[in-house]
């Protein structure tokens, strides 16, 4: 066993459609160091997102396996400390505001305390929006609820952060300034980032490029 | 506060937002259930329990007679009062009489008093409206008030009393003169029948009309504050003689009372129902929610929530409607209840039919009782319904798996 903060070992996933079964994911293989950035492209319908959700612990591989920092347990107790998870669509809590969506991360991992709210608010500051901290979702654009999103991923200082097309819903302005901040942000803290995207540009930035092509990971072309 | 319970709270109260419509009128549909409950139970509770109130305190919570007279009252008193949980006990001779003043004159039933324990047993002094018991002797009487102003008599006034021993001195050709009395009292009870024809003498003047000697009617009995009236009866019917009971309260009015209970049940399952249909209502906005939430479940889960907590969250939900409408209900119920005599009274003088309500009603006033036992059951009742109705939604909830939850557009 490795001890790279993410490692999984030939991966295969197929779905059942009908008679036929879809292969999707053919044998992937990938290990993240840590602090360590690694981006993914791929053509839509590649199995980006299956591996992401299999990466995730959201779901369980047909065979091969999966490894948080050498350790096999991606159950949702660990994942909540472990990982944080960004999609495309921000999937913020709507009754919930600005602050108290990213404090929410915390609250699911346990009890919050004076240090966790001081978190909060600086992760809020330093997404650029302490100004709006006590805002709904539905009052923050789609560029800002992001930025909310990536800090609620970052809420519980983890070792990996899984981006799934964070820019997918965005502008191509707003969808630069939010990659940026978001390798910015896992860069200092040290946080091992996967990022999944369309954008050659967003691609490139990361330490390593790969692409998903037939169902398995490779060097891009 | 553990995550699932603080999302509950705050899907029910969104921050910086007012009272969402779909915990506005959850919560009012639970509450209108739990105050009709309230009221319903509240008065026809009221009902059973003024009439034994009103028993217990003219007549005390035990009464023991005879199937003719009691011969030897002495003999029984010294028997009855050795019994435990006899507090004191009464003896009286009760009969029918005719009263006359003036021109107007009545048939009420005449209780004669044994004036040296009476006390000990009724509260009868609590209802005089005139006079004092201490005023009764031999020679007076105290009048209810119904039948006093329908003789038009007043304290002081001289009434006629006519014992049906008439008719045995009238065969024997013997000469009779009515029994002059004078009015010391009027009493007021509460209680139509009572009011408008009952007399209160003495149980000498009494026996002196109906030529009882020394024997009397029956014997009232007050228990000691705290132990059981039906041990006590029990009690005494193992030491009084052969063909002299003693019944309480809840005997000698067991069929009015079973069938009071079955009316009480039958109505209290019934407005149940209220409660039940404003659960469903809670049930299928919480199926809504869930549907419309599938995503952010998908979410919780992908940040570590498990299924059992995402489903708390919803069955939470359930729970606090559940509460909020009780308590709401509550105040509501109570409220009616408390201010029930102005309603009844405003109806009645709007409707012009005060007189009728007075005639037909058999108390002065709209009587309400609530025992703890009926709101704890009641306030279980609804919170358990309310949170059954979570159930539900928290079961489809909970099944969403994140992965095809997340990718639900
Ligand atoms: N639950 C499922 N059941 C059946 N087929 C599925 C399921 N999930 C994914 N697939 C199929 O797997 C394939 C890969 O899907 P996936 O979402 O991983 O693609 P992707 O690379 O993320 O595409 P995009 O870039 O458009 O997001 C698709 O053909 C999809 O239809
Ligand atoms: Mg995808």
């Amino acid at each position: 066993m490795s001890d790279a903060v993410l490692s999984a070992q030939a991966v295969r996933k197929s779905y059942a459609s009908g008679d036929a079964t879809l292969e999707v994911l053919r044998g992937v293989d990938l290990e993240v160091q840590a602090g360590e950035s690694v981006s993914i492209r791929g053509e839509s319908g590649s199995g980006k997102s299956t591996l992401m959700n299999l990466l995730a612990g959201l779901d369980a591989p047909d065979s091969g396996t999966i490894a948080w920092g050498g350790s096999p347990d991606t159950g949702a107790r660990r994942r909540a400390a472990y990982l944080g998870m960004i999609f495309q669509s921000f999937y913020l809590v709507p009754e919930l505001d600005a602050y108290e969506n990213v404090l929410l991360a915390r609250r699911i991992l346990g009890r919050v305390d004076a240090d966790a709210r001081l978190r909060a608010r600086e992760l809020v500051s330093a997404v650029g929006l302490s100004g709006r901290a006590h805002h709904l979702p539905a009052q923050l654009s789609g560029g800002e609820r992001q930025r909310i999103a990536i800090a609620r991923a970052l809420m519980n200082r983890p070792g990996l952060v899984l981006a799934d097309e964070p820019t997918g819903n965005l502008d191509e302005r707003t969808g630069n300034a939010v990659v940026e901040l978001l390798l910015g942000l896992c860069a200092s803290a040290g946080t091992a980032l996967v990022l999944v995207t369309h954008n050659a540009a967003h691609a490139a930035k990361a330490r390593r490029s790969l692409l998903m092509t037939a169902g398995v990971l490779g060097p891009p072309a | 506060m553990p995550w699932y319970l603080h999302l509950a709270v705050r899907q029910l109260f969104p921050t910086g937002r007012r009272f969402p419509f779909f915990t506005l009128i959850s919560t009012l549909g639970v509450a209108l259930g739990v105050a009709l409950l309230v009221i319903v139970m509240g008065v026809m509770g009221g009902f059973a329990y003024e009439i034994r109130h009103m028993i217990v305190d003219t007549e005390g919570e035990i009464q023991i007679v005879a199937h003719g007279l009691i011969g030897d009252a002495p003999a029984v008193m010294k028997r009855v009062l050795a019994v435990p949980g006899v507090a004191a006990a009464t003896p009286y001779a009760r009969d029918a009489v005719m009263i006359k003043f003036g021109d107007k004159s009545a048939f009420p039933a005449l209780r004669g008093l044994d004036l040296a324990s009476v006390e000990s047993v009724t509260r009868l002094s609590q209802y005089l409206l005139v006079g004092s018991l201490d005023d009764l002797d031999d020679d007076s009487v105290i009048l209810s008030d119904q039948l006093a102003a329908s003789v038009g008599a007043n304290v002081g006034d001289t009434i006629e009393v006519y014992s049906p021993l008439i008719i045995n001195k009238l065969a024997a050709d013997a000469v009779f003169l009515p029994r002059q009395v004078r009015v010391v009292g009027i009493l007021h009870i509460g209680h139509n029948q009572l009011d408008s024809s009952t007399v209160y003498g003495t149980l000498r003047l009494t026996q002196d009309l109906y030529g009882l000697g020394s024997t009397v009617h029956g014997i009232d009995v007050r228990v000691t504050p705290g132990s059981n009236e039906d041990d006590v009866v029990a009690r005494l019917n193992a030491v009084l003689p052969e063909g002299i009971r003693a019944f309480s309260w809840e005997d000698s009015f067991s069929d009015f009372l079973w069938v009071l209970n079955l009316e009480r049940s039958m109505i209290f399952f019934l407005l149940l129902f209220i409660v039940i249909v404003a659960a469903f209502s809670v049930t299928s906005s919480l199926l809504i929610s869930v549907v419309r939430k599938t995503r952010e479940i998908g979410l919780l889960g992908a940040l570590g929530g498990r299924p059992i907590q995402v489903a708390a969250c919803f069955c939470a939900q359930g729970l606090f409607i559940g509460v909020l409408g009780t308590a709401v209900g509550l105040a509501l119920g109570f409220s009616a209840l408390a201010v029930r005599n102005h309603v009844v009274l405003w109806v009645a003088r709007v409707t012009q039919r005060e007189e009728v309500l007075r005639r037909f009603y058999q108390f002065s006033e709209l009587p309400a009782h609530t025992s703890g036992a009926t709101i704890a059951l009641i306030v279980v009742l609804t919170i358990v319904i309310s949170t059954l109705a979570g159930l539900l939604p928290a079961w489809r909830a909970a099944r969403l798996r994140p992965v095809d939850a997340l990718r639900n557009e």
